[in-house]
């Protein structure tokens, strides 16, 4: 094609909902064989203008020029049908369908009008392979992990031919290993020729991967640069809009009195001798590979699952038996890991949200007290700084931030002692991790014990006094001085030793 | 810019809550309809009292009904049991007094602690065996018809004062003309049934408002995982709603008993979608977490307006009626699903 060296160009996108102006006059261009990143905070527009890409949205204004030929993007399969592929954060698959049907939904292989199987397993198998990935065409998607679903959606991606491949927050739910996988199925992509878009709050993607990146903020462009034109403050400062001074505001506090002790806590198949202490004032990590068995023991803990030996001691008092509420009375608190799904009601507001597990302490006989109610989420909202006109406001309608506030808030509503968090800032954006920290900052100067469970290495080293590093159900090392700690030392006491 | 943000929303802001759009929907479209009525009927009785009383009168026992399946529906579930038991309910009364002697009063009482507790063995199901709401209720539909088709498979009309006395009672009602109390004319009488209906509504709001079993149900229907999580009693709290559906189930089939004084293994036939449409029409999501008791009321009597407007015309054939119903369940999920969409779209950005 003469003139243009791109693939994709999409020049003045604009779309407007209800209310809103979503995207306004953005440019995005992609060249064949590179994989370009788009960055951005939360509500920047990047998921409106993947989906304008897409066919999801059709935009209001602006043009999108695939190979040299303007185009209009009617639905999702005109997007297909041109070659344009995505790949989502939380796999979009079809659970209890096999792998191949999967990869083939939408052009399965056909004799007349019946399926041909063995043709679509053997196909499945031929993509798989070439992209190495070890998974059974006939098994069924459910009982793969996150990190082998997403293998199946990159084959389902190169079985209709994509040229161009979306991957939308692709290693969010990956643990370090499985990402690095991808990474390496990422570039040989490239390398063939495919056109990568990929969006990501993890720098390490954008810097490991990408050739050049484009920043949106508040639905504007801001820029396009070759990567090594940029590093990480230059980014951070562009998303954001202004400075941020410390991502990592770490406070020296004092340690006190040990709160939570785990001793030999063994429950069979998931995790196996646990020796752990959490102590009042101390941020402890709790890292591993993702299936190490860091949740399932957290799990234990709060009273989801039983242990089947060992003692958990809970400011000095031996617990058993205990059910999450129960804990919760006792003074823990837990953070789940998807947050926004589990840990909040959505179409609730702040108040109701943040009211909802203490309404115990709201109460005059059986009736709820609304004056006691609001008394006590106006007291959160001012302590967490939650941005929102009053604690009436949908928490739908906040950002990402705002919604792990309120999801702190409902926790430290019933006062606890001890806070597990469960991977406290996937998929937030570079500001709100930023708020997280000082959050968890202030908690342990408060004389809180807080349990963190990530696999973010850099928010494991720079946020945490001491260190658990589990790998295929035990605690395989623990760090107490996390200073001069780097990233390899953990990874190496986090790899399986069996291999 | 205020300098200083507000404690709550201004009471304008709360009145305006997109979450109460479908209740005002129905509320709307019922004034409508009414006015419609008013204008063309009007001059040969359609707006008196006594009409009006006459649209809780024709559909107490659903709206008794519809009390309990607000809050199931609100949990997210359904229950397709509730006419059969009710039905279950009259057959008891009925043939526990003409055939076995025993008084009302018992067989009143045994009634509703067999509604409770097959509410409360359906809930177990649900919960604890993960049995879907659909099935489970279904089962507990045909098991209640079954049972009531062994008793007797014929109609037994049911002849004993108390029932006759519960059914007479009637409040009439009175206004002031020139310093005197008369009775309104055309007489107006407020049956024994409007008034349970009113005072279950009433019942439902202050449970679902204001109590933290109401904001557990509402949990529960928002996102049942979450609640789970959160450390709510998720299983007690639904069990709870299907026992308080089973009682509301066997007060409806006495409210029936008091209309038609009869007990029949066929009665009540389909009213469980009677039921469930009420609800719906009156801004209960069938997905959970939305509903409202006064928005039930106002669905039971969209359902009593327009069989009367039919009425009151004359000439038109009742089956209209249903045509229109059915109109108007298409009309307000399609209003539901928009607002849903809407409020949707709002957060996405």
């Amino acid at each position: 094609m003469p003139g243009s060296e791109y693939i994709l160009e999409m020049n003045g996108i604009t779309k407007i909902f209800p209310g809103v102006k979503a995207l306004d006059n953005v440019h995005f261009n992609l060249k064949a064989g590179e994989i370009h990143a788009l960055v951005g905070e939360n509500g920047a527009g990047k998921s409106t203008f993947i989906k304008t890409l897409t066919g999801v949205h059709q935009p209001d204004g602006g043009e999108i020029i695939l190979n040299g030929e303007k185009v209009v993007m009617t639905d999702p399969i005109t997007a297909q049908e041109r070659g344009i592929a995505a790949i989502y954060q939380h796999a979009a698959s079809y659970p209890d369908l096999s792998v191949a049907e999967n990869i083939f939904i939408g052009h399965e292989f056909k004799i007349g009008p019946f399926i041909d199987w063995p043709k679509m397993n053997r196909e499945a198998k031929k993509l798989l392979d070439s992209i190495d990935a070890n998974l059974s065409p006939t098994a069924s998607v459910g009982s793969l992990t996150v990190g082998q679903q997403q293998l199946v959606e990159i084959a389902k991606a190169l079985s209709m031919n994509a040229k161009i491949l979306i991957m939308d927050e692709p290693t969010a739910s990956l643990s370090q290993r499985e990402a690095e996988d991808l990474y390496t199925i990422a570039r040989r992509l490239r390398d063939q020729g495919v056109g990568i878009i990929l969006i990501s709050h993890r720098f390490e993607d954008i810097f490991g991967l990408a050739d050049r990146v484009t920043v949106f903020r508040d639905a504007q462009y801001i820029g396009t640069w070759k990567l090594e034109e940029v590093d990480q403050p230059f980014l951070v400062h562009h998303m954001v809009g202004r400075e941020i001074t410390q991502l990592f505001p770490k406070k020296e506090t004092v340690v006190g009195e040990e709160l939570l002790k785990l001793e030999h806590l063994t429950r069979t198949g998931f995790y196996r001798d646990i020796n752990m202490t959490v102590r009042s004032g101390e941020i402890v990590g709790l890292t591993g590979l993702v299936g190490a068995g860091r949740t399932e023991v957290m799990e234990s803990v709060f009273g989801v699952t039983k242990p089947d030996s060992g003692r958990i001691i809970f400011r000095g008092e031996e617990v058993k038996d205990q059910t999450p509420t129960q804990m919760m009375a006792r003074g823990l608190g837990m953070l789940p890991e998807n947050r926004q799904k589990e840990g909040l009601l959505l179409a609730w507001s702040i108040n109701h949200n943040i009211s909802l597990s203490v309404l115990n302490k709201c109460q005059d006989g059986i009736f709820i007290n609304r004056g006691k109610e609001y008394e006590l989420s106006n007291k959160m909202k001012e302590l967490l700084a939650i941005k929102a006109p009053n604690t009436d406001t949908h928490t739908g309608a906040l950002s990402g931030g705002n919604q792990q506030k309120v999801v702190v808030a409902k926790q430290l509503a019933a006062e606890p002692q001890v806070i597990i968090l469960d991977e406290p800032t996937k998929g937030v954006d570079v500001g709100s991790k930023a708020a997280i920290y000082e959050i968890m900052s202030d908690l342990a100067s408060q004389g809180l014990g807080i349990l963190m469970i990530s696999s973010e290495l850099p928010e494991v080293i720079n946020m945490s006094d001491r260190i658990y590093v589990m790998s295929e159900g035990k605690v395989t090392k623990e760090f107490t001085d996390t200073k001069s700690l780097t990233q390899d030392d953990i990874l190496h006491a986090a790899m399986p030793q069996s291999k | 810019m205020s300098q200083k943000t507000e404690k709550r929303q201004s009471l304008f802001s709360r009145i305006m809550n997109p979450k109460y759009i479908m209740v005002y929907a129905t509320v709307i479209i019922f004034l409508i309809i009414y006015a419609y009525g008013a204008i063309r009927y009007g001059k040969i009785g359609f707006t008196t009292l006594r009409t009006f009383v006459n649209f809780f009168t024709d559909n107490a026992y659903y709206g008794i009904s519809a009390v309990g399946m607000t809050m199931v529906l609100i949990t997210g579930g359904i229950d397709l049991s509730v006419a059969s038991v009710a039905s279950l309910t009259g057959m008891l009364i009925a043939y526990g007094y003409e055939r076995m002697g025993i008084s009302p009063v018992i067989t009143m009482l045994f009634s509703i602690l067999v509604g409770i507790g097959l509410g409360a063995l359906m809930g177990s199901a649900i919960h604890y065996l993960n049995v879907p709401p659909f099935i489970t209720t279904l089962t507990g539909n045909f098991l209640a018809r079954g049972i009531c088709s062994l008793i007797s498979r014929e109609s037994i009309s049911i002849n004993h004062p108390l029932i006759d006395a519960l059914a007479g009672f009637k409040i009439t009602l009175y206004h002031m003309v020139d310093g005197e109390w008369v009775k309104i004319k055309p007489i107006t009488k407020i049956d024994l049934t409007v008034i349970i209906f009113i005072v279950m509504i009433i019942l439902g709001t202050i449970v679902l408002q204001h109590t933290r079993f109401g904001r557990n149900v509402y949990a529960i229907g928002g996102s049942e995982s979450s609640a789970k999580l959160m450390g709510l009693p998720v299983g007690k709290t639904k069990v709870a709603v299907y026992a308080i559906n089973g009682f509301c189930s066997a007060l409806a089939g006495i409210a029936y008993v008091l209309v038609v004084k009869s007990g029949w293994n066929m009665a009540l036939q389909g009213g469980e979608l009677e039921v469930i449409s009420s609800a719906v029409i009156g801004g209960t999501l069938l997905t959970g977490g939305v509903g409202y008791m006064i928005g039930t009321m106002f669905g039971v009597l969209l359902k009593s307006v327009i069989p009367a407007i039919i009425n009151f015309n004359g000439t038109l054939s009742s089956w209209w009626g249903k045509i229109a119903t059915g109109a108007l369940l298409l009309l307000f999920i399609v209003i539901q699903r928009a607002v849903v969409s809407y409020t949707g779209k709002k957060k996405a950005n």
